[in-house]
């Protein structure tokens, strides 16, 4: 089946490392491991952030979960905590993710089903009761309304007693990728890139160990992104955003040590290794020699990964296993931070807690017994890891060019620059399995009749009809006056271009809610819907 | 692999006029994974399939509308929200109280394989599960839209004096597919032909849904001509301007079909002016013509219509292609779009000098409603 000019997204090319059966030292000639390498934890890091990496720091294994109402997520945090986690990550539902309030007409049925609702500062409340935000750090993968739920946290921490300074977690906060793949925008590009601007200035000012961006090429990827596409459009993100905080005017090894960033992991083993470490050393690059940050915590990438949700087949799910542990092992041995390893069974629904229990056990595995931890980066100065490295850095170099070419990461959205090469890619890709190029064990190969027997997760409705009325009780009883005046100095700092975060801070507390400070802006914002999309 | 054995594919029955099959892809509520329809969308393209893509976040009511009004072969559903179960019901619904059971529905997305005897009993024509091959769905959608029956027209020429939408629907499919209308003679009626044109990109179908709908709400009764290319190597098409104008409520006076600019034999041409005159007859005030992009496949069209709309965008330099293409001359007015774009000003500048004369340049915004007022406010003047 041929491949239309201009997509060549076949992997196999003979210029490649991968098209090569081995690969040695005249493959690398002119290489310099001292300026390409260095030492774990030295400029430019490709060979970790840390020098003994894993030795005295595993990574965070971080389950990303939520279910339910606020008071069933407390609940389930609470049972973490008191089994040892320290880090909290936070799932909310669809509407919550798209600023809808639980009572939306396009939230029927979604309340609660694949993460926590969240309306107003009361479920906040509820979901953080009895939690010390001083002693915990959280995470929460939220993106159009992100500058939003920063607000509540901050309102959850004030009424502690906890000083913001001593806040510490992770907003993904990451709309850029939204606009690129994952379609969870509400607000035009500008002006959501100016809401992100606005959560890291407040965050420099006042939250100094917040992570305020996880810039994320997961999804760009999950979408149909290439290796490199995916490692070259989470760089320009990140870029991006960091232009934009130094032309607000923050001091670049102010806000860059608190970004970080977040990586699928697929199955082509040694690229995803090569892309990791690649990703380290452009970073470094880009950020001493292009904005010429001086601190050394600002050179340095620091990731989440997670293992490729795409790649889980619904045919033989407990092949589904198998996958992820080799590519859990790829994220360790491309010296991760942190990672989340899937469940087999999430191509069929949320997953179980047995399934949930295996995908965690899969981490512990390679943590504890199989040595791998025991020395950073035990692939580096292989020919063909080097070679990799080298080439899908410069593949992603190549295509940053072109992002540049465009004017940038905003014109290049709104010229459908992103969306149209990821669904180029995502056909490729597709067009390679049917014509039997690539494999799938279980779907194209190896197949087998029947169905499985895997048991699967169920959600009751009760949860949304329960939220639903919470929130009209919430809606009645609240202080009128507050509440519009509040709204209204939302509008007009909106308007004025001032920073939004103060007034979000002022209208959680006056019990407006997510759906209601998110339509406030979008008088003043717009509302988008969505570039070109082919 | 497919949930439903696919049956022996027959091929897609020639129409006079080598019509493609048409689909429409729709996905309903508020999940955003779009990745599986947009790898079919290309993949039916390339497979001479029509496509009309819908976008993010449509109300089952919005879909099974658009589905009369285009009148395709077959709806095709993505879900990966697990609201299945919800949603198909309510599709299913709709089909029967629109009067539009002769449109099969598929789906596609992650459906458990215990609820796919439940959603084939309800009527829901095949569902494809992740890992399905490509070739199986466009057989499926192929030998479907192959049993889409010709227009008898005596089943719609009382339902199109009665001004329903899927009487005039399925008469302007008779006409694309060029079956015979004969002894069928739309009223004159006395409807405004506008076309609007400007390049890829500056905001032609948004604007013109959001015109539509200003006039629409000021008692207007408004059609949508949405004109796309055609690939000319496979017939088929991607047709994406109506997942702008997809209307909040469907049951308005707002009609908008699709048309592949390649669907007929003898090109657009030959198709238009019968479609037009349909839309007249049908007793709709305005007529807005979208076309492909200026100077690309539109001839003819200009000469269809009354007035002409050039939509551009700031800093965008078409004023100076368009003069040298001799657009410029021929445009009633002139619509600077996306104006929420820096530049606007000197642009603006730029086309007053361009234009040369009295007529009206507008200002707009399709993101901030703004400006829109002000061009229907024209627009009800011309006749």
């Amino acid at each position: 089946m041929s491949i239309e000019p201009g997509v060549g997204k076949s992997k196999r090319s003979a210029d490649d490392a991968n098209g090569k059966s081995f690969v040695g030292p005249e493959d690398l000639r002119g290489y310099d491991p001292a300026s390409a390498l260095s030492v774990p934890g030295s400029f430019p890091f490709t060979r970790g952030v840390h020098r003994t990496m894993y030795r005295d720091k595993l990574w965070t294994m971080r389950q990303f979960a939520g279910f339910g109402s606020a008071a069933d997520t407390n609940e389930r945090f609470k049972y973490l905590l008191a089994h040892g986690t320290t880090g909290l990550s936070t799932a909310f539902d669809l509407p919550t993710l798209m600023g809808r309030d639980s009572d939306d007409k396009l939230a029927l049925g979604e309340v609660g089903r694949c993460g926590v609702a969240v309306s107003t500062l009361s479920d906040m409340h509820v979901l953080y009761d009895g939690i010390n935000l001083g002693e915990v750090s959280t995470s929460m993968t939220i993106n159009a309304p992100a500058a939003i739920v920063l607000a509540f946290y901050i309102c959850v921490a004030k009424k502690q007693g906890v000083p913001l300074d001593q806040l510490r977690g992770t907003l993904q906060n990451d709309i850029l990728k939204e606009f690129h793949a994952q379609n969870e925008y509400v607000f035009p590009p500008e002006p959501s890139v100016k809401l992100v601007i606005d959560t890291i200035e407040y965050c420099t000012q006042h939250m100094p160990l917040w992570n305020t961006v996880s810039v994320s090429g997961y999804h760009i990827r999950e979408a149909g992104a290439s290796a490199a596409e995916e490692l070259a459009f989470t760089i320009a993100d990140g870029m991006a955003y960091t232009q934009l905080s130094i032309d607000r005017g923050l001091d670049v090894d102010a806000f860059a040590p608190r970004l970080s960033f977040f990586f699928d992991v697929h199955n082509d083993f040694f690229e995803e290794i090569a892309k990791l470490r690649a990703s380290r050393r452009m970073w470094a690059h880009i950020m001493r020699d292009r904005f010429k940050a001086k601190h050394e915590r600002s050179w340095k990438l620091r990731m989440h990964c997670q293992t490729a949700g795409v790649t889980l087949t619904e045919q033989q799910p407990m092949n589904n296993v198998m996958r992820v542990a080799y590519q859990a092992m790829a994220a360790v041995l491309g010296g991760t931070q942190s990672l989340h390893t899937n469940s087999m069974d999430e191509t069929l629904a949320l997953p179980t807690e047995e399934a949930a229990k295996v995908a965690l056990r899969t981490q512990q595995i390679i943590a504890h017994e199989t040595n791998v931890p025991q020395v950073a980066d035990p692939l580096g100065g292989s020919y063909f890891i080097e070679k990799m490295t080298d080439e899908i850095e410069a593949k992603a170099y190549a295509i940053i060019d072109q992002i540049d070419a465009m004017g940038g990461v905003l014109p290049a959205i709104d010229r459908g620059y992103f969306r149209r090469t990821i669904a180029e890619s995502a056909q490729a890709e597709q067009r390679r399995i049917d014509g039997g190029e690539q494999k799938i064990v279980g779907v194209t190969d190896f197949v087998e009749d029947g169905t499985h027997d895997m048991e699967m997760l169920k959600i009751s409705q009760d949860t949304e009809d329960k939220q639903v009325s919470k929130l009209k009780d919430i809606k009645a009883k609240r202080d009128v006056a507050k509440h519009q005046a509040a709204l209204t100095r939302l509008r007009e700092d909106a308007n004025q271009d001032k920073n939004v975060m103060p007034a979000l801070v002022e209208a959680a507390e006056a019990d407006a809610t997510v759906g209601e400070m998110m339509d406030t802006m979008k008088e003043v914002f717009g509302a988008y819907g969505g570039g070109p999309e082919w | 692999m497919v949930s439903l054995a696919p049956e022996p594919i027959e091929m897609t029955k020639p129409t006079k006029n080598n019509q493609p099959p048409r689909i429409l892809l729709a996905k309903i509520g508020l999940d955003g994974h779009d990745r599986g329809v947009k790898v079919l969308a290309r993949s039916f393209r390339d497979a001479g399939i029509e496509v009309i893509y819908t976008g993010l976040w449509q109300t089952c009511e919005a879909t099974m509308y658009a589905a009369l009004q285009e009148d395709v072969d077959v709806v095709g559903v993505s879900l990966l929200s697990a609201a299945h179960l919800t949603v198909m019901p309510e599709l299913l619904r709709l089909r029967k109280q629109l009067d539009i059971e002769h449109i099969p529905i598929i789906l596609g997305g992650i459906v458990p394989k215990e609820d796919h005897a439940a959603l084939a009993d309800m009527g829901v024509a095949a569902v494809f599960n992740p890992g399905s091959s490509v070739d199986d769905i466009v057989g499926k959608v192929k030998q479907l839209a192959s049993m889409h029956e010709p227009v008898k027209l005596e089943d719609v020429v009382d339902g199109y004096a009665k001004r329903k939408q899927n009487a005039l629907a399925k008469l302007i499919t008779s006409v694309q597919r060029g079956e015979s209308v004969e002894g069928f003679e739309p009223p004159a009626g006395d409807a405004v032909v506008i076309g609007v044109t400007g390049a890829p990109g500056v905001g032609k179908s948004s604007f013109i849904g959001k015109l539509g709908e200003e006039l629409v709400s000021r008692g207007k009764r408004v059609a949508v001509l949405a004109i796309d290319p055609s690939s000319p190597i496979t017939g088929g098409a991607l047709l994406g301007d109506r997942l702008r104008m997809m209307s909040a409520s469907p049951e308005r006076e707002f009609f908008v079909r699709s048309l592949a600019s390649g669907g007929a034999a003898g090109g657009l041409a030959d198709v238009c002016p019968d479609v037009l005159k349909l839309l007249t007859g049908f007793g709709f005030d305005y007529i807005l013509v979208e076309t492909v992009g200026a100077g690309q496949g539109d001839v003819g069209i200009r000469e269809l219509a009354s007035h002409t709309l050039l939509v551009l965008m700031p800093d965008s330099g078409d004023a100076v292609q368009f003069s040298k293409a001799g657009i410029m001359e021929i445009a009633t007015c002139f619509v600077l779009n996306k104006c929420d774009l820096s530049g606007a000003d000197a642009t603006q500048s730029q086309l007053i000098g361009a234009v040369g004369d009295a007529r009206p340049i507008f200002k707009t915004s399709t993101l901030k409603t703004e400006g829109i007022d002000k061009v229907a406010d024209f627009i009800v003047t011309l006749s």
